[in-house]
């Protein structure tokens, strides 16, 4: 029988990015009493995406601005996928966080010449409201909110990765979290009375992508494991300026920001031509989804630069003004030999956030009783396309919520419930799986996939390709299966952790191309070359579920409830729309 | 009489060395610190021949490429790979620095690659940062103040008061200065150390916090601060470009003009 060390919480927070830290933070802070451990996959506060958030975060603080206007702008952004509910929560509550991360945690973001918070312009809003701190907008959210969780007595299980959500004996809650523990290669369950997924998403099973490496999707694919349903997984966007380093570089696919564009950069083929007006009015400022596409259709049209991508181009703005605005950046750019300020940087559009996730509601709470979730993992608040600036505002928002919900659940229904220990087995046994095998080189799989995603389940989709995208997982996976681990020391063995993730990559890459093959229309950033047109929403909007039955993915569908506006209506006056 | 003995696993074998595959024409040698606290063997360092035409620019690259192709046991952290997390810090070619910014044709000769100095080593090239984490929250790295802010609104700040926090909020803490300083190596239990030090500065010069008095005495130490003998290997090493030893002076500055 395989070790494991048992322990318990009250509530266990999976990740250390904007989500999982805000909820920390708050569950610890409406209760001291209460007993709260994050577990982060690397060191807390360094893995995931949130720190590496550069452009910033949308709320409507400005005279001027209003929640109703953001929330109009979410909601043409997401072309009305959104659940109404959580992108009224996201506008509203957006604007008491960005004053708690400055006042009650400490950020200090960029200020007006009148000593106000300053807010730049970001692609597809009518209103320039990003908040910032440079041009690397997430160092300083996640350095001060970890500080506050140092300074607290939350515990840490750093290195920790987890492996699978486990119910209750008799299935009616969840029981904990079986846990890898990295440095010494043995498991951990952590029973909770609570437990919140805020390990993040991060499309990292496409080529080209900017998440950050360890980023591998493990949160949606336990959610599935467990049962959850998971919604609007076919909308995975793909930002606009990944830059192009080389085939092989980690480096590429890393972005350069939104506001680069926002400022007035050009987007030029690869003779040098601005190309953007040809596809929208709007330019290079149109949203993500327009502006990705657009550069696809350059660049399967042949008209690219030696690299095989386009150009930015921010010179015309003055290379020092440049330098200054997008310090952060034109240092990026300098590490990797381009000139942003002075020069043509060459870009790529690169996989970049999930909209879709688990089904969850405002205050965290899941289908699961006792299981939260908040951030990247869960789907709905951005509907077919999410707004720069949209993301980091997500996670700390529904975070903050999930953690103050969490401290009121723990003890009004919180319960430590004995695990379904069958499952628990089931689970260890599953991870140990490879070691059994004869090793294999697993960088050939994870190219294999990253390969097949951004072909045949990329930016311009089609029948065709998406089932071979599907036939080409399953033999994927089968390799997968097929693939062992050298065993002889499993502490920090990073191969193992390529299966897992791999696993996890694969899993949730087949809940994709099942909701894009179902979805026979074109919206936000799901496009179908064969169903170019977007169906008239009069006609009812439906969401896509993705659930997990015996190994096998299932696609439902569920009715958008248009539950504040139907499409076409407006919260603004006519007056206030201009 | 008083034998002296070296610590346990300080000094390194020679290991083992993979070389490059037949006709690579432009081989580079990666040298590695290996060190694996479950076998019982003492340090090694392998040495890895890489095909530089076929392995991308940075010495992350080169690190995922021999773990991938040639040796999947060897053992690094890294996350972001763009300069963002600082979980690659290490020391190559004599010098911390972040794997993923790290050119791999600015290193003449072998690239030799070790963990971060002077700290305690989990495995390979991961160090173990407990101590730098407990002296990191010693100085208290929070917003303190008294008066509440104005309801509903953030505290009005000049553009100036937040210019003051420029070259300190870019700190990572991936720890390559602390691990640079030979006064942190002697004196690393009581010596906070750059890093540290640069993160006491910021919230020092945070127009905000209204508890500089209160930082200042707990750094007022002959350790705590005073072991910074302006060596200046912090500044030199930081790989965002910081300068750790500047918020050190200033710092004492400020205890001298408080004794009037």
């Amino acid at each position: 029988m395989t070790h494991i060390e048992r322990r318990s919480t009250d509530i266990l927070i999976l990740g250390s990015g904007g989500a999982g830290l805000l909820a920390a933070l708050h569950a610890k802070s409406a209760n001291p009493e209460l007993r709260v451990t994050v577990a982060v996959k690397g060191l807390l506060g360094k893995s995931g995406c949130t720190r590496m958030v550069q452009g910033g975060y949308n709320v409507a603080l400005a005279a001027g601005d209003s929640a109703e206007r953001h929330f109009m702008d979410t909601l043409d952004g997401g072309k009305w996928l959104n659940d109404q509910d959580l992108a009224w929560t996201l506008v509203t509550e957006a604007q008491t966080r960005i004053r708690e991360l400055e006042n009650r945690w400490g950020c200090f973001f960029d200020r007006n010449p009148d000593g106000t918070i300053h807010q730049k312009a970001f692609a597809g809003q009518t209103f320039d409201r990003t908040v910032h701190k440079g041009d690397l907008t997430g160092i300083e959210i996640i350095n001060r909110l970890a500080e506050q969780v140092w300074a607290r007595g939350i515990e840490r299980l750093e290195e920790h990765r987890a492996i699978a959500l486990i119910r209750s004996a008799d299935g009616a809650r969840i029981s904990g979290v079986l846990l890898l523990d990295i440095r010494r290669g043995g498991f951990v369950f952590v029973q909770a009375k609570a437990v919140l997924l805020g390990t993040g998403g991060g499309p990292t099973m496409y080529k080209y992508h900017t998440p950050s490496g360890d980023k591998s999707c493990d949160g949606m694919a336990m959610a599935l494991r467990a049962g959850l349903e998971l919604r609007d997984m076919e909308m995975v966007q793909f930002h606009p300026t990944g830059v192009l380093a080389g085939p092989g570089t980690r480096m590429t696919g890393t972005i350069i920001e939104e506001g680069l564009r926002g400022a007035g950069g050009y987007l030029l083929d690869g003779s040098g031509q601005r190309f953007m007006h040809n596809y929208d009015p709007r330019g290079e400022r149109a949203t993500r989804d327009i502006v990705s596409r657009s550069m696809e259709r350059e660049i399967q049209a042949g008209r690219v630069n030696a690299a095989g991508g386009l150009w930015l181009e921010m010179k015309h703005l003055g290379p020092e003004k440049v330098a200054k605005m997008f310090k952060g950046m034109v240092e990026r750019c300098a590490d990797m030999g381009f000139d942003l300020a002075g020069d043509r940087v060459p870009v790529v559009p690169t996989a970049h956030y999930m909209m879709g996730g688990v089904v969850f509601r405002a205050d965290g709470s899941t289908a699961l009783p006792g299981l939260f979730a908040a951030g990247e993992d869960t789907g709905g608040v951005h509907g077919a396309n999410r707004l720069g600036g949209n993301g980091v505002a997500n996670s700390t928002v529904f975070g903050g919520l999930a953690g103050d919900a969490m401290a009121r659940f723990v003890p009004a229904e919180g319960e430590l419930a004995p695990p379904d220990e069958a499952a628990l087995d089931a689970a260890m046994g599953a991870a140990l799986a490879p070691f059994g095998r004869r090793p294999q080189p697993l960088g050939p799989l994870r190219d294999a996939l990253a390969a097949l995603m951004w072909d045949k389940a990329g930016i311009l989709r089609d029948a065709a390709g998406l089932a071979e995208a599907r036939s080409g997982l399953d033999a994927l996976e089968a390799e997968l299966h097929a693939a062992g681990v050298a065993d002889g020391m499993r502490g920090f063995n990073l191969s193992w952790a390529d299966w897992l993730n791999l696993e996890s990559l694969i899993l949730i890459s087949r809940a994709i191309v099942a909701a894009a093959e179902a979805r026979q229309e074109s919206r936000g950033a799901h496009w179908r070359e064969d169903f170019p047109h977007t169906q008239d929403d009069a006609a009812g909007l439906h969401h896509t579920l993705v659930t997990l039955e015996e190994g096998q993915v299932r696609l439902s569908w569920r009715e958008v409830a248009f539950t504040r506006l139907r499409p076409g209506q407006s919260l603004l006056t006519p007056q206030a729309a201009e | 009489m008083a034998t002296f003995t070296l610590p346990k696993n300080s000094t390194i074998q020679g290991g083992k060395t993979f070389k490059a595959e037949p006709g690579a024409t432009n081989v580079k040698a990666f040298k590695i610190y290996r060190w694996d606290p479950d076998d019982g063997a003492k340090p090694r360092t392998d040495t890895y021949e890489l095909d530089l035409d076929k392995c991308g620019p940075m010495v992350l690259d080169a690190l995922i490429k021999i773990k991938n192709e040639v040796d999947s046991t060897l053992t690094f952290r890294r996350s972001c790979r763009e300069g963002i997390c600082g979980s690659c810090s290490m020391n190559i070619d004599g010098l911390n620095t972040l794997a993923c910014l790290k050119p791999i044709d600015e290193v003449k000769g072998d690239v030799r690659i070790t963990p971060l100095p002077h700290l305690p080593v989990v495995k390979d090239l991961v160090p173990d940062l407990t101590q730098l984490y407990a002296q990191y929250r010693s100085v208290e790295p929070w917003l303190k103040a008294a008066t509440p802010p104005p309801p509903d609104e953030e505290r009005r700040q000049s553009k100036e008061e937040r210019a003051k926090m420029d070259g300190m909020w870019e700190c990572i803490l991936c720890f390559c200065c602390s691990t640079a300083c030979p006064s942190y190596w002697w004196n690393g239990d009581r010596f906070l150390g750059p890093a540290i030090l640069l993160a006491a500065y910021r919230w020092i010069s945070d127009s905000r916090d209204e508890a500089t008095g209160e930082r200042l005495d707990n750094l007022e130490d002959p350790f705590r601060l005073y072991r910074c003998h302006t060596i200046m290997n912090c500044t030199r090493t930081c790989p965002k470009g910081l300068n750790p030893a500047e918020a050190i002076g200033k710092i004492k500055q400020l205890m001298v003009e408080r004794q009037g």
